[in-house]
């Protein structure tokens, strides 16, 4: 069952630009000139019940536009959306009953106040009664091990368990999905893990659909199943993760550590960098074959140590990203021309 | 069962704002009671001038006290329930009504509602002292008081949140949010004979000083339900007025990034 779908999805800004010098500024009270800004342009998605999406993309892609469409915070000004089978921008209050939002950057809980003490005005915001309200909260407090802060004030505990609460606070109303924008910034790595544990019971356990946007790669391998990766407003790669880490089987990290010195250059290789005993190298295996490669080190000398590794996903997706921008760099230079 | 819920949303959101500023105790107890102080100070000031003069505009010092328990309890009730009338230009600006949209309620109420002003529970107290002090306030004026009051306050609500509206369209509308704001409490505090006939429809109309002190007096002089009437109607008017601006306004916000928490 389709749960997000979207048909040309577009959002333009309008803004002011800033004439230079008095005159200009003078002139712009009486006609200010503006300039259109294409946050997003187009977006054709579908998204199935169930699904654990990543939405990826680099700073100013669109990502969080995109967001605010699906969840009614925003009005498109172009195309067309379906959430849940609602319009966000017509629907937002019965679409609000079906989601479920965390914000890194937003909360929803009183800073002043203990979680325990949000909850209880969230079960109002979305009319569940109080004995609903305080066998849902028992159970997150639970699944979610809120016990020991929960009736801490918000701004006395550690980032950490400040998010734990947010997503609980988010599940409240037993949403159908979880929109997660930037859910794990600022965390260090062990409530990152727990963070990612526990969106991944979510899915497993309850079917939540779970659409993710992160700068974090360790949030979206661990978590999703499908990668979105949108750049200057469009999609530019919709798979799974399974063919978005394949990419990776392309390139190999070959980490390589002789007995003694030995000479690291290879024909046509050259290392990503090497000591007198060590180097390592980036091989693509359409040009290279691995075996051919291994050899020739074993070659150079007694080899004591050798790695193999998959490309990072970080570099696969950060490749992605510095690819697009050469296209439109050309594509913007061809127009010129 | 709409209603019963909504009822059910402002109450608890009213607990939870009144929990958050009990939090800091003695800086509530000092603001409340700095607020009442410093209203009381005027209420020298006018017993003063008009012992002196023998009344001004043809109000006594009943009149300017009755004026001033309506506008000082009814702006303090408007602040205590929704503290946030005066800050939604600054939440449109900086992208802060996302959390508000993202839930099943009214936004404006929502956000209005999500807020206590802590020195607005003294301006609410005073009203009540100062009726309590006056002599011969019977029960039907007590009862008229308690009329009045939750209809001024609704036109203070929703005059000042029209204001603040405004910055969906201009981007900043806190100047012209703090003029009328002004306007309207200064015009409110002194008798509506003193000011020239020419612009006294400006304050039926635009700053609707009248209905929140004007009327309420002429209420409570002539004990007529009638005026009391027209106070709860200027005050629906300008709610739908209001909700009106708002719902048009939402559809140009731009929401931001700006990092936030609920206090």
């Amino acid at each position: 069952m389709t749960v997000i779908e979207t048909r040309g999805l577009s959002r333009t800004f309008e803004s002011r630009v800033r004439p230079r010098g008095f005159a200009a500024s003078l002139k712009s009270i009486v006609k200010p000139e503006k300039r259109i800004v294409n946050a997003v342009r187009g977006i054709d998605l579908e998204v199935e019940a169930g699904e654990v999406l990543a939405f990826l993309g680099p700073n100013g892609a669109g990502k969080s536009t995109t967001i605010k469409m699906l969840t009614g915070i925003l009005h498109p000004s172009g195309g067309t959306a379906r959430v849940l089978g609602l319009d966000p921008a017509r629907d937002r209050m019965k679409l609000a009953m079906g989601i479920g939002t965390v914000f890194g950057q937003k909360s929803q809980l009183w800073y002043h106040l203990p979680a325990s003490d949000s909850f209880r005005l969230l079960g109002a915001v979305y009319e569940i009664d109080d004995a609903t309200l305080a066998r849902r909260t028992g159970e997150l407090v639970e699944r979610f091990a809120l016990a020991p802060y929960l009736e801490t004030p918000i701004r006395k505990l550690s980032l950490g368990e400040r998010v734990r609460c947010e997503i609980a606070a988010s599940l409240l109303h037993k949403p159908r999905i979880l929109f997660l924008d930037e859910p794990t910034i600022g965390l260090d790595v062990v409530a990152k893990r727990e963070v990612r544990v526990l969106l991944d019971e979510l899915r497993r356990e309850d079917g939540v659909t779970i659409f993710l946007t992160s700068h974090d790669i360790g949030d979206i391998e661990k978590v999703c199943k499908r990668a979105i990766i949108i750049h200057h407003g469009t999609v530019v790669v919709d798979e799974s993760m399974k063919e978005l880490k394949h990419r990776a089987l392309k390139r190999k990290r070959v980490g390589v550590k002789w007995a003694g010195p030995a000479d690291s250059s290879l024909p046509g290789l050259e290392p990503l960098k090497h000591t007198e005993d060590a180097a390592k190298y980036e091989v693509d295996t359409t040009k290279h074959r691995l075996e051919d490669v291994i050899k020739v080190l074993a070659d150079r000398g007694e080899i004591v140590d050798l790695t193999v590794e998959d490309e990072p996903l970080e570099d696969i997706i950060a490749a992605i990203f510095a690819s697009r921008s050469e296209e439109e760099a050309h594509v913007a230079a061809g127009a010129r021309a | 069962m709409r209603v019963a819920s909504t009822l059910r949303f402002l109450g608890r959101a009213f607990a939870v704002n009144a929990k958050a500023v009990l939090e800091y105790r003695v800086n509530f107890f000092l603001q409340v009671f700095g607020m009442m102080l410093n209203n009381a100070a005027f209420a020298v000031f006018w017993k003063v001038l008009i012992d002196r003069t023998g009344g001004v505009g043809g109000y006594g010092f009943s009149d300017i006290m009755f004026v001033w328990a309506v506008s000082s309890t009814a702006f303090g009730l408007a602040h205590v329930v929704a503290g946030n009338i005066r800050s939604i230009s600054r939440m449109v600006r900086e992208g802060e009504l996302d959390v508000y949209l993202l839930q099943p309620r009214d936004v404006w109420l929502n956000v209005v509602c999500s807020r206590t002003i802590v020195s607005a529970w003294g301006d609410f107290a005073y009203g009540f002292i100062v009726l309590a002090l006056m002599p011969g306030v019977g029960l039907e004026r007590w009862l008229m008081f308690l009329a009045i009051i939750p209809a001024a306050a609704l036109v203070f609500a929703a005059a000042f949140s029209a204001a603040e509206t405004l910055a969906f369209w201009l981007g900043d509308s806190q100047g012209i949010s703090g003029a009328l704001q002004e306007f309207l409490l200064s015009f409110s505090l002194y008798p509506e004979t003193i000011f020239d006939p020419g612009m006294r429809w400006i304050f039926y109309t635009l700053v609707p000083s009248a209905f929140v002190a004007y009327v309420p007096l002429a209420a409570w002089r002539g004990l007529d339900w009638g005026a009391v009437g027209i106070v709860w109607a200027a005050a629906l008017a300008w709610l739908l007025l209001t909700r009106a601006l708002f719902r048009a306004g939402l559809k140009r916000y731009e929401s931001g990034n700006k990092m936030g928490a609920r206090i």
